[in-house]
């Protein structure tokens, strides 16, 4: 594989399923290293991408190449890439040694015994090695997949909802992993989440699908910047100055949707910067306390694509 | 170590530590070894023609029904589990997943059938007061052709399961222990005391079993992962 192909290329994809359609006429790529979130409702079409790509499932249109190869045919390329379902994957009736074992004999890991003690280690679960999965909570079963995942050092893994079921602390640890992959191991990450906030924080890039087909594609820090007005908000050191504060803004052409609510002014800005429009507040004598931009969060964009799409369930 | 015997390893480790289906295993046996043989022989034919014809049908039933249950383990729980389609993620192909599934069901399958033969011939020893050995066809069926036809039941049982979706799959299992049952409890009697074990039908039964089993693996050209995917259940 040349280094500047991407590690996922996807063109024209369509999937049919009796008498629906899934996906409809997708294309993105994926470059090496990225941490790529994949979002979108339930029923969009994440899980039968994800499926297609790892050959899984056969798409009806157009095509899916993973790291050069179509994994549908192509055995030993899945030696490259790594795997974390909805489903961890593990057997309850084996100990977490031996499921990570079987793992490792079937990517013919060289020394398994050693690279086993490693993960364990490397997910903090060295002292519950030897006990059942089954007997395991539901964080410890996920970090275990995870480890399961990343078990043969793979050159992409896709990770299906990886913190879904975790409480808070270990989503954080998961999180932690995750990037730790991406920036120690330059690993590409393939992360399929309803869980915005957590795709905001370690992706690099977004699709978001509705209806089986991408509404949005772009960077995080795109998505997040372009498009509508920034929110910005004053407060005033004095409350009394609302009405001039009022007064000033309302001359200023690019500032949009003004409201106040006692010592705090609010606005869009559409056509002017955050500078402006302070040295404005300042030069009519307006005393600031503080002023803040109240950038729009991906679970912003994401609720917008979905209201221009129709609607859907998040 | 080859995929297949990893495969294969794994399904007789995970088996042997499942204590339930070992546990209905070893009870079906010994239910079946040692009450079956006993009543058998108390009919008016002679003790060494039933032994035969307990050695050659009971035994082949009992084995049956062991890759029935393993099957269902093996197979049918990954699926139902949803652990299959990790593993099919592996770099593997569908075949040898296959051949290493039908060897971890065949290998503990035959070990508890060669017990079960062995508790038959005691239990009529110990009734008739004198050892009866079965005959040479029939030590040959038992030690042969049996595992073939635990091997032939398992990967035909297994390729159903996988390209089946779950409710299929629950009215097949009716099916085939219902067809047990049938065949423990009247085999004998559809066969007539006439019937005796020559190398002829154990040689016929040998054929059937081969027959079957590459059947099988010809047929496992067709499986394939959107097959066993979009079977999963939801």
């Amino acid at each position: 594989m040349q280094t500047d192909e991407p590690v996922i290329k996807v063109t024209s994809l369509g999937k049919d399923f009796p008498g629906r359609k899934v996906l409809d006429d997708l294309t993105f790529s994926v470059e090496k290293g990225e941490v790529f979130g994949f979002l979108g409702p339930n029923g969009a079409g994440k899980t039968t991408t994800m499926r297609i790509l790892l050959g899984l499932l056969l798409p009806t249109t157009g095509s899916a190449t993973v790291l050069g190869s179509d994994l549908s045919i192509n055995d030993e390329a899945r030696k490259r890439v790594g795997v974390l379902m909805e489903n961890n994957g593990l057997y309850d009736r084996l100990t977490a040694r031996e499921n990570l074992t079987y793992y490792a004999r079937l990517y013919d890991v060289a020394r398994p015994a050693e690279r086993v003690a490693e993960l364990l280690d490397f997910v903090g679960l060295t002292d519950r090695g030897d006990d059942l999965v089954g007997k395991y909570s539901t964080g410890m079963k996920r970090k275990l997949g995870i480890a399961r995942a990343i078990l043969h050092e793979p050159e992409i893994v896709f990770l299906d909802e990886p913190t879904s079921g975790l409480d808070p602390e270990a989503q954080h640890r998961v999180r932690e992993l995750i990037l730790g992959l991406s920036q120690e191991g330059s690993m590409t990450v393939f992360l399929n989440s309803h869980n915005l906030d957590e795709v905001q924080r370690i992706c690099s890039r977004v699709a978001i699908l509705h209806q089986g087909r991408i509404r949005a594609l772009d960077s995080v820090r795109h998505l997040t910047a372009a498009g509508k007005k920034t929110g910005f908000s004053v407060t005033l050191a004095d409350p009394s100055q609302a009405g001039e504060a009022g007064r000033i803004l309302s001359s200023i052409e690019g500032i949009e949707d003004l409201s106040g609510k006692g010592s705090i002014l609010q606005m869009g800005l559409s056509a002017v910067s955050s500078h402006d429009v302070i040295a404005a507040l300042v030069t009519g004598g307006i005393l600031v306390e503080e002023a803040r931009i109240q950038r729009r969060s991906l679970e912003d964009i994401y609720l917008d694509v979905m209201r221009q799409a129709g609607g859907g369930e998040v | 170590m080859n995929r297949i015997l990893v495969v294969a390893e794994k399904e007789i480790r995970q088996l042997v530590k499942s204590r339930n289906i070992m546990l209905s295993a070893i009870l079906f046996i010994v239910v079946f070894g040692i009450f079956t043989g006993p009543a058998a022989l108390s009919g008016a034919d002679s003790p060494e023609q039933v032994m035969d014809t307990l050695g050659f049908y009971l035994v082949l039933t009992l084995g049956i029904f062991m890759a029935y249950l393993f099957t269902a383990q093996v197979f049918l729980r990954e699926k139902q589990e949803g652990v299959v389609e990790t593993l099919l993620c592996a770099p593997l192909s569908l075949r040898d997943l296959w051949l290493g599934k039908v060897l971890g069901v065949t290998i503990p399958a035959s070990i508890l059938t060669y017990f079960s033969a062995v508790l038959i011939i005691i239990a009529g020893g110990v009734f008739t007061g004198y050892t009866l050995v079965p005959s040479a066809p029939v030590l040959f069926h038992i030690i042969v052709v049996i595992p073939l036809f635990i091997a032939a039941a398992a990967g035909l049982l297994g390729f159903v399961q996988l390209i089946l979706g779950m409710r299929e799959n629950q009215i097949l299992n009716f099916v085939i222990i219902f067809g047990i049952i049938f065949l423990i409890s009247f085999t004998r009697a559809l066969i007539g005391p006439a019937f005796s074990v020559t190398w002829a039908v154990v040689g016929a039964a040998f054929g059937l079993a081969v027959a079957i089993l590459l059947l099988t693996a010809y047929l496992t050209r067709f499986l394939s992962r959107e097959r066993i995917v979009i079977t999963l259940p939801d």
